[in-house]
């Protein structure tokens, strides 16, 4: 579904990423992790073709359509960005716009511009909008101004926006980062589910490594703009990421998902024995 | 930057402190400059021929004058109040067209939504139109489409136009760009982000500063029919050139009781939308 192949983006001389090759399939549900700072966001805001890599910085492409290339986002990539859903971390909703209205742009990449500049959007997607308001749980709040929402109404929103676009792909960045314990799990249980169910692709960046120990099977780790990690999350202990990532790594860890779920240490061992990249 | 300052106030203050000679030279410096400013002052002082004691000396001739407009004639206020009327209606349709103008106009000079070579000319256009005054489009509109209530409806709209498209075009720049991605991430248009994501945040500043030019406009279209550009202006040109001061306090009190109630409801209606 991804296919990223020796990207590279500088702001002047720092490298914010750096030869970045990786690919992710379909149906995969993959972490990001990595200290501020080390290209988490960049990359997937190059994903969606937001920001355009270095000249001969290598190419990107999603669902088998080229994002951009060489530095030069493709003229078409409003098509790529239709079935590329996008979660921020401020939740990036319209304040003043209801709710529903909110969502329903969504549709915004398939809908005719005569209809949506009218704001007269077609039935179905109406209806869409609110199936899925009501499938991340927050239907009764469909005529409210977005900004009286809480943090986690608004991400569950955000995220309604995505199902409503009917994307193949979902890039989350940080969608977790402002968020209480609480609603951080809502949102990654129900990332996790529409990754089940709905068959969608998730890479999600996290600052916070249990959440992806917990929800994500494959995990990337950056650092310096460059994959440092790329394999089973299962195999990241403790001890393998203060190797990664020093004493800043603590603060990776927030100690409020469920223990019990992280793999025993045995197997990870194993496992890091089978991902070279790791070494 | 600002922020950055902000976060280490020690590193921009601390020379400061420590340092004398900047001390000084800071004070030379501002001192330096209220000499320029009071320079200025005098020079303009003799250029505007300003002269205080005109106004003890000439004090009989202004008591006498001021003594003609008293009591207030008030027998032809059916015309006066039909004039005003038609100024509200030159205020109303100069600031509408300027308005529905000012909003493309205004986005095609914001930084950060258009390239230089676009929003550059459209401002230089729009400073145009601001530079001039109302008073001095009157006249030229008069000119193109007679005298008239239009000719002034032109002239504020010009002017009007000028205004908003700068004030609008401020508050986009002052957007929070985040939502804006937030959309265009769903694959919408150039149009589909301005009309989803930059508009509902800019509306309530650009419907209060549309309410505050038409609080302004009603007042310029006083003046405009001066030079024959229609409303009560027209009226009040010739009451005072015919000396019927009587007659012509009279439309001075009905202007000022229409403009301050349109203040007030103006006022009113901006305080809903901020």
């Amino acid at each position: 579904m991804i296919k990223i192949q020796n990207f590279t983006r500088s702001f002047g001389s720092h490298k914010a990423l750096d030869n970045v090759s990786l690919t992710v399939n379909r149906g995969e549900m993959v972490a990001l992790i990595g200290a501020s700072g080390s290209g988490k966001s960049t990359l997937l805001r190059h994903i969606s073709g937001i920001m355009a890599g270095d000249k001969n910085g290598g190419s990107i492409e999603v669902m088998g359509r080229m994002v951009q290339q060489n530095g030069r986002v493709q003229r078409d990539v409003r098509k790529t960005r239709a079935g590329v859903g996008m979660v921020f971390q401020q939740f990036n909703l319209v304040d003043r716009l209801q709710v529903l209205t909110n969502v329903m742009l969504g549709a915004l990449g398939r809908v005719p511009l005569w209809r949506t500049t009218l704001n007269f959007f077609p039935k179905n997607v109406r209806a869409l909008a609110i199936e899925s308001l009501a499938r991340v749980g927050i239907a009764e709040k469909a005529f409210q101004r977005a900004s009286t929402l809480s943090g986690g109404q608004q991400q569950r929103a955000a995220i309604a926006r995505v199902l409503t676009q009917k994307a193949e792909v979902l890039l989350a960045d940080e969608p977790i980062a402002s968020l209480d314990p609480e609603s951080s799990r809502r949102v990654m249980d129900i990332l996790a589910e529409l990754n089940k169910k709905d068959d969608l692709t998730v890479v999600v960046s996290l600052h916070q490594v249990d959440y992806a120990l917990c929800y994500c099977p494959r995990t990337i780790a950056l650092k310096d703009g460059r994959i440092v990690y790329d394999g089973l999350s299962s195999a990241l202990t403790p001890a393998f990421l203060r190797d990664l990532y020093g004493a800043a790594c603590e603060s990776m860890f927030t100690g409020t998902v469920d223990k019990a779920k992280v793999h025993a240490g045995t197997q990870q061992q194993a496992i890091l024995t089978l991902n070279p990249v790791a070494a | 930057m600002a922020s950055v300052s902000e976060a280490h106030p020690e590193t921009k203050m601390a020379p400061l402190y420590k340092n004398p000679t900047t001390n000084r030279m800071r004070s030379l410096l501002s001192l330096a400059g209220w000499g320029l400013f009071l320079t200025i002052l005098a020079w303009s002082w003799q250029g505007a021929e300003i002269r205080p004691l005109a106004l003890v000396t000439d004090a009989g001739n202004m008591a006498t004058f001021a003594k003609d407009f008293f009591p207030p004639d008030f027998t032809d206020w059916r015309m006066y109040l039909e004039e005003m009327a038609v100024t509200v209606q030159i205020a109303l349709w100069g600031t509408v067209l300027a308005v529905i103008f000012a909003v493309p106009l205004g986005i095609l000079s914001s930084e950060n939504l258009v390239p230089w070579w676009v929003y550059q000319p459209v401002r230089r256009l729009m400073d145009a139109a601001r530079a001039i005054n109302e008073m001095v489009f009157a006249m030229l509109f008069v000119v193109a489409v007679g005298l008239g209530p239009f000719a002034g409806v032109l002239a504020l709209f010009v002017h009007t136009t000028g205004v908003l498209a700068k004030l609008f075009s401020e508050a986009v720049e002052a957007i929070d760009p985040q939502p804006v991605e937030g959309i265009r991430a769903t694959g919408a248009l150039g149009v589909e982000e301005v009309i989803f994501g930059v508009i509902p945040q800019v509306l309530p500043l650009w419907i209060s500063y549309s309410l505050y030019r038409f609080e302004s406009n009603i007042r310029s279209a006083t003046v405009v029919g001066m030079v024959g550009a229609g409303g009560i202006g027209v009226l009040l040109w010739e009451l005072i050139r015919g000396f019927y001061f009587a007659r012509t306090c009279a439309v001075m009190l009905i202007i000022i009781a229409v403009v301050v109630a349109f203040d007030l409801l103006s006022q009113h209606i901006r305080k809903r939308f901020v």
